[in-house]
């Protein structure tokens, strides 16, 4: 994709005014935003899955239902022998969701690796089925799901206290959000993301060049199923209440909504339509009633007719790596 | 005996159901490529036709015939607004027929509110099968399916227009450098897909609950069996179809619902991971 | 009849294939296109039929514009197309192969007459044979025959004696030739085989590099060594 004249500047704008919101913004939204910025950080997972391998996940909320489950049991307590800290508990939606990812990467992708369009009906089918399993399952608190998460910790012991007030929660999770763009965006400049991207470009050729293809799109589910888990965790410390709705097949659809119409090639542009998207229904959705998701999905069939690349993708693309910035142009 | 009898019966009414509803999307899949996502909303469409003539005072049969018609309708203004200008993204017909199943259930809910409807059962008797009662609405809807599979048949492969239908899949360019309209061909399957799912809604709607939700529930089962069967032949959707309710009757009438979904899914894995192309085959390759 | 004037084309993905080409055919007429591997002849038919839309220039037909029109319209209007690699359906049988050559003209009955088998008798004992079936040969003729069953004006042929053995190419040529002569068919003639040349061309045109570079009477190719030298060899 070709870099916009000023990727890079509005890149350190948007993120120097996520930084500048509490200035400006009431406590309440402030609280708010935060929890709609881990969803933009599950967005961020979305895009590099299916912006940079050209994986089309219809199911990627199992990822995030997973995480946000894993975090909510250990931080409650409820699993026994491994305490009840805010970071075994993120550190528990990260891998937890992220072997789920590998072993479902490796079940379908090995060998003659599943079609993208069957990948897209199988993700769906599984999402359906892990949100019915959910409710159903006891020990996760079935239809009801589990209250009373809560929120983020530190200290320890009787020293330990609980991080309340929006502001500080909100720079904690911002701070989050940065370091997962950062990651994701390493990967995507690294050797592996040039890999993944030939792979989507083009996987029969990729192959003959020696790469074994199913290892990377399986790598890059793990990774991706991993950040969407870590986004589902701090989703919940905030939310306080897990329940099937987060594992199943709606909050798939709203991820790729708004990955889709702020852009899946670029993280930033993902993680903006997750933002705005959410931000916009918060103020409209009372106003609109059920005319929202009817708008919602209109302009989601009218982005996929004429914006194929999302509304952002465009603005907000950087510039490759010079390394990979060869003197002649590679093609589009 | 009257059990085993009874889930039988039930497995076939589910197979036949099934199969009704796989017919339209597994014709747009195969025959132009295009994954319709609004296939469960289109169903949900074809019940809600129903509702709507049985509230002007309109009998069922009526509802009936005009179902299809509606759906075929409203299909040949979905793929001239939205499906052509994606039939060579592949990925984005996926994503544009996701957004409008959306969009039309959202549609629905607004025009009909989010609560089941009440479409009243046309065939209210029971009749006897070897000593067990069965539902005759439930026969009759076995009936449509077989009627429907096969005058789907019978149109692609008796009839010049399924003639020119099949030339356009097997070589576009060439088909129409032989005159045969291209376009034309596309508006059409693509209506007939949609008449089809309009129809596998309008007569599932008296046994169903009536409401925004209930196209999902078929859509998951409908895509599997394509993937187990192939997009190649009917043939194929019936293999499908047969393989996906079988396995769900059987296994829900022994544990659980939840269980069997879980034990189709993984059947269904099974089966793509050893025939990647469906037991069939002869699904293009993407 | 067919004019063409300053086309330029090529793939999507990028390289130009057809620079800039000028040349008509004039109605009964026959003319070969030659040159090289690469030079563009393929991509002109192609152009023509629409299966290309060009980047400039443009193609006219008994003088309506038929640039940017898609293939089943160009058809229509009476121009046909022999693919190179023939393209026939190799899962229908032959009968329907003919008929598909009907079905899409508007006023056309949809039985396909005699009078085609009577010009490729090898298809009347093969109608109800699965198309895949055939013999190299045999397809050409297939092809041929869904192309002319519709009586166009114009027939496009691209290397019919590709793949095909030396007696079979004679009896193409002859059936061909016929055709032009009995119905007045105009023929654009793609082919590296000079007997195919000679036989059913009166006017030959040599490409290079996306343009028409040299023409010649057809007859004269036979003496003029030169010509075919310095356009032909590799």
């Amino acid at each position: 994709m070709k870099s916009a004249p000023a990727g890079f500047e509005l890149t350190v704008a948007v993120w120097l005014l996520l930084a500048a919101c509490p200035l400006t913004v009431s406590e309440w939204r402030i609280s708010q935003l935060s929890q709609i910025t881990s969803y933009g950080i599950f967005a961020m997972s979305l895009a590099f899955l299916w912006g940079q391998t050209g994986l089309l996940c219809f199911g990627h909320a199992i990822f995030f239902g997973v995480g946000a489950y894993a975090m909510a049991l250990i931080t409650k307590g409820l699993l026994p022998g491994v305490g009840d800290s805010t970071v075994t508990g993120l550190l528990a939606a990260t891998l937890l969701p992220g072997l789920v990812a590998l072993i479902a990467g490796t079940l379908v992708f090995r060998g003659r690796s599943l079609s993208g369009a069957y990948f897209a009906i199988v993700t769906l089918a599984a999402a359906a089925i892990a949100e019915r399993a959910a409710s159903h399952w006891s020990l996760i608190g079935g239809f009801n799901g589990l209250l009373d998460v809560p929120p983020l910790r530190y200290g320890v012991g009787a020293n330990r206290v609980e991080l309340l007030a929006p502001v500080p929660v909100y720079y904690v999770v911002l701070g989050a959000a940065g370091a997962m763009y950062g990651l994701l965006l390493w990967l995507e400049r690294s050797p592996l993301g040039t890999a993944l991207r030939a792979v989507r470009d083009n996987e029969q050729r990729t192959s003959y060049f020696g790469f074994d293809v199913s290892v990377y799109k399986t790598l890059s589910l793990a990774l991706s199923g991993g950040v969407a888990g870590f986004a589902g965790g701090l989703f919940v410390t905030q939310f306080g209440f897990v329940s099937p709705a987060l594992i199943g097949v709606p909050l798939s659809t709203e991820v790729l909504i708004w990955t889709a119409l702020g852009g899946r090639e670029v993280l930033l542009a993902a993680f903006l339509g997750a933002l705005a998207v959410r931000s916009v229904e918060s103020v409209l959705s009372e106003a609109l009633g059920y005319y929202w998701l009817l708008a919602l999905g209109v302009l989601f069939v009218a982005s996929v007719v004429i914006f194929p690349r999302g509304l952002l993708g465009r603005l907000l693309a950087l510039s490759l790596p010079r390394r990979m910035a060869a003197p002649a142009d590679p093609g589009p | 005996m009257a059990q085993a009898l009874l889930v039988a019966l039930d497995a076939s009414n589910f197979m036949l159901a099934l199969l009704l509803v796989t017919l339209g999307l597994v014709i747009l899949f195969g025959l132009m490529n295009v994954i319709n996502m609004a296939h469960g909303e289109m169903f949900l469409l074809g019940a809600y036709a129903v509702v709507l003539v049985q509230r002007y005072g309109g009998s069922f049969w009526l509802a009936l015939a005009l179902a299809p018609l509606a759906l075929g309708v409203i299909g040949l203004v979905i793929e001239e607004v939205v499906i052509r200008h994606v039939y060579h993204r592949f990925i984005d017909t996926i994503l544009a027929t996701w957004g409008l199943s959306i969009s039309l259930k959202q549609a629905v809910i607004i025009a009909f509110g989010p609560t089941a409807q009440q479409v009243h059962n046309p065939l209210p008797q029971t009749v006897e099968i070897l000593g067990t009662l069965y539902p005759v609405y439930r026969l009759f809807i076995m009936a449509v399916a077989v009627l429907a599979a096969a005058g789907t048949f019978l149109l692609f492969y008796q009839t010049s227009l399924g003639l020119v239908a099949r030339a356009v899949i097997a070589n576009r360019p060439m088909a129409g450098s032989l005159g045969l309209n291209t376009r034309r061909m596309d508006r059409m399957t693509f209506a007939f897909g949609a008449a089809l799912a309009g129809l596998a809604g309008a007569v599932m709607a008296p046994l169903m609950s009536v409401d925004p939700q209930m196209g999902v529930g078929f859509l998951i089962p409908a895509f599997l069996s394509i993937l187990v069967g192939g997009t190649g032949t009917l043939l194929g959707t019936l293999l499908g179809t047969t393989l996906i309710a079988g396995a769900g009757t059987v296994v829900s009438s022994i544990w659980s619902q939840i269980t069997a979904q879980i034990v189709v899914f993984a059947l269904a894995i099974v089966v793509i991971r050893l025939f990647p192309q469906g037991l069939t085959g002869g699904s293009q390759e993407r | 009849m067919l004019r063409i004037r300053g086309l330029v084309a090529g793939y999507e993905d990028g390289g130009r294939v057809l620079e800039s080409i000028d040349l008509q055919v004039a109605a009964g007429e026959s003319v070969a296109l030659m040159g090289r591997n690469g030079m563009g002849k393929t991509t002109l038919l192609r152009a023509v039929m629409g299966l290309l839309r060009p980047v400039a220039g443009g193609v006219t037909f008994d003088g309506s514009d038929l640039t940017g029109r898609p293939p089943f319209e160009i058809s229509n209007a009476g121009i046909a197309y022999v693919p190179q690699g023939r393209e026939i359906f190799k899962d229908f049988t032959v009968e329907e192969n003919l008929r598909l050559g009907l079905l899409g003209k508007t006023g056309m009955a949809a039985r396909v007459p005699d009078a085609i088998y009577g010009r490729f008798p090898i298809l009347a004992e093969r109608r109800a044979q699965r198309a895949g079936t055939l013999s190299g040969g045999e397809q050409q003729q297939l092809a041929i025959a869904r192309a002319v069953i519709s009586r166009p004006r114009l027939l496009l042929l691209d290397e019919p004696s590709e793949g095909v053995q030396p007696s079979i190419v004679e009896a193409i040529a002859a059936t061909v030739s016929a055709i032009s002569r009995e119905e007045g068919t105009s023929v654009l003639l793609v082919e590296q085989n000079l007997d195919l040349v000679l036989a059913l061309t009166t006017r030959c045109l040599f490409i290079e590099n996306g343009r028409v570079v040299a023409q010649s009477a057809s007859a004269r190719l036979a003496d003029d060594s030169g010509l075919l030298a310095r356009y032909l060899a590799v």
